[in-house]
């Protein structure tokens, strides 16, 4: 049935959940849809703009950016702290939490507001905070679906898009009881009037933030809805999320990702609402946060900078690598079994993860290395590379015995009688394989893959 | 527009919008202009910033839902149509997204070429920057349905720009 919900976030090997995406017609018709719409906007943009100059820049912007990252950081931590706010650095996922649940209990709070963070995703700070007995209400409308499907994001950007209207109702009436209408403005209208009871009660606001300027210790929030800024405007408290990576040194600098953000993110010239935040209010405000807690969260990135993989801090998570991706696009984001999906993804999980576990042995090797997420890349991240590095890097034991079949036959067609000689023997073992001229079942071992889907000739020329 | 259509101007636009509620900014420069007089001999009730209302009501949950927020706002981008709202103690920093509607009296001077003209103006050397500056381009919208654009997801449904010649424009 089309209105189903499915959950298929970490079950299984990534193989079968991409196997399974690529089964599920409705979700494979929703992804096409997102991605032609991106590219047209990516279109419509390069008419419009310059974009091969703004990128240069770009890239030597973040270069920079990560080159200083120390310094800059000090920078903003003194401006933030200047202007009243408090900044706490977590070397952690863990220490992260800990300091959001420790802040709740400290002010008696009992409702957080969020407004759309892929940190947040990356350290489970939902999941922590509803461990330690708070309530967490999503608020970017994708977010708060995927809330109520108990899913997490198939995008940077646009974290539903694998989910459509019929399915958006149900989950709504689920959560209400209520009967919800199916057309997109009334259910819009209808999570409106839902999330302002959230606005309007939380003690604690938390947003993520796009990036920080040390220049002037402000904090950038890029949104389209207008819940970015509700959540850092109504709650007593403010706690801003932010990667240690997405500090900049100054407005010039600022200006220009923030123009380039959104032409990369979403084909347009720019974000509804970019929320540009300097400590809590002042004395003689009435809106604004009394309490800004910024977190620069570290999480394995320090650990990047200079080595082989340092450009994937230059990513300032516009997702415009997921939309351009060949294997996203037919098997969306949730197949990777990572908050980070698509081609950036691929590369920063094991990356952050330590290059151990499961998820970091897999996903490098999701990638045909076409190479077109570097080409989409606002701020030209070699990403078709450092996937290679880190299909190397994580080594996982089957590639290894792959990798003593390649050195041996290496080895051996440098000598030509070797070289005749295995001919000879695969032109008499594919005659022996062959039924009526043709290797058509699946063989074992290492050509398993490549006889699984297609039937190969057992003679030449064939019949 | 010419000063002395400021006023008429702005209580046309909240007449259409069906507005009956505006939450006004503290700025002399719409006293100046005969806004708030206007929107109140629309029948309208004004409320002027800060409110000592609360959220619940400045959030349309009690009382009137149709409200409409009104904003001078400190630069604007030709280029993008992006406006920028500096939060103070006249001028709430939720005053546009809490209401339903949204009218931005734009004084002509203050139009800038590019977004990087309009952060230096926020943001220069040895000047404090506004608690919050909130850059607004266009009303508030989602794509999370069906990456289908829709207006009106937790900001302003509408918003409306009225551009007005000042000292420096004329």
């Amino acid at each position: 049935m089309s209105g189903d919900v499915v959950y298929r976030d970490t079950e299984g090997t990534l193989r079968e959940r991409a196997r399974d995406a690529l089964e599920d017609e409705q979700l494979t018709g929703s992804l096409r849809a997102a991605s032609e719409s991106w590219a047209a906007g990516r279109r419509k943009m390069g008419e419009l703009h310059p974009i091969p100059d703004l990128r240069r820049r770009a890239r030597e912007i973040r270069t920079e950016n990560i080159r200083e990252l120390p310094a800059l950081l000090d920078r903003l931590e003194e401006r933030v702290t200047g202007a009243g706010g408090t900044v706490y650095r977590a070397a952690s996922a863990a220490d992260a939490c800990r300091y959001v649940i420790d802040l709740a209990r400290a002010r008696g709070a009992s409702l957080v507001a969020k407004s759309k963070s892929m940190a947040t995703e990356e350290i489970k700070l939902n999941e922590a905070l509803e461990e330690a007995g708070l309530r967490v209400v999503e608020t970017d409308l994708g977010e708060w679906i995927l809330q109520l499907a108990g899913q997490h994001p198939s995008h940077i950007v646009a974290p539903a898009v694998h989910l459509n209207k019929m399915q958006v109702a149900e989950l709504f009436a689920r959560e209400t009881g209520e009967e919800v209408p199916t057309e997109r403005e009334e259910l819009v209208a209808f999570a409106r009037r839902r999330l302002r009871e959230v606005f309007a009660a939380a003690e604690i606001g938390v947003s993520g933030v796009n990036l920080g300027v040390a220049e002037t210790g402000t904090l950038c929030v890029v949104e389209n809805e207008g819940n970015g800024r509700l959540v850092t405007a109504l709650p007593r408290v403010h706690v801003a999320l932010m990667g240690m990576e997405r500090v900049v040194a100054d407005w010039d600098q600022a200006a220009l990702l923030l123009e380039l953000l959104p032409m990369a993110a979403i084909g347009q010239d720019a974000s509804t609402y970019v929320n540009l935040v300097t400590g809590p209010r002042a004395h003689d405000e009435v809106d604004g946060p009394e309490e800004l807690h910024l977190i620069i969260l570290d999480g394995g990135r320090g650990a990047l900078r200079g080595t082989s993989f340092e450009e994937a801090l230059h990513c300032i998570r516009c997702g415009a690598c997921l939309y351009s991706c060949p294997m996203w696009r037919s098997v969306g984001g949730q197949a990777y079994g990572s908050p980070y999906s698509g081609p950036i993804g691929a590369v920063i999980t094991p990356l952050l993860e330590g290059m151990r576990g499961e998820r970091s042995a897999e996903l490098p090797f999701f990638s045909s290395l076409c190479g077109a997420c570097h080409e989409a890349c606002p701020v030209g991240i070699p990403l078709h590379d450092l996937l290679v590095r880190a299909r190397a890097a994580v080594n996982p034991p089957e590639k290894r015995q792959a990798r003593w079949l390649f050195r041996a036959w290496s080895q051996a067609w440098r000598r030509p009688a070797l070289y005749r000689a295995s001919v000879a023997a695969s032109r008499v073992g594919m005659r022996l394989l062959g039924r009526r001229g043709w290797i058509s079942r699946r063989l074992p071992g290492p050509v398993g893959a490549w006889t699984d889907q297609r039937d190969i000739p057992a003679r030449w020329p064939p019949r | 527009m010419a000063r002395a259509g400021a006023g008429g101007a702005a209580a046309a636009r909240a007449s259409e919008w069906g507005v009956t509620r505006a939450v006004v900014a503290d700025d002399r420069w719409l006293d100046e202009l005969g806004v708030p007089e206007a929107l109140s001999g629309a029948g309208l009730e004004v409320v002027r910033w800060p409110t000592g209302r609360d959220w619940r009501e400045l959030l349309g949950l009690e009382g009137p839902a149709w409200t409409c927020g009104v904003t001078v706002p400190a630069w604007a981008v030709a280029e993008r149509g992006t406006l920028a709202l500096e939060a103070g103690a006249t001028h709430g920093r939720s005053i546009d997204v809490a209401c339903s509607h949204h009218l931005a009296v734009l004084p002509a001077g203050r139009i800038v070429g590019t977004l990087a003209e309009g952060l230096a103006l926020s943001f220069r050397a040895g000047h404090p920057p506004a608690s919050a500056v909130s850059l607004v381009t266009g009303p508030s919208r989602t794509s999370d349905i069906e990456k289908i654009s829709t207006l009106g997801a937790h900001g302003a449904l509408a918003e409306h720009v009225l551009i007005v010649e000042d000292a420096r424009s004329s």
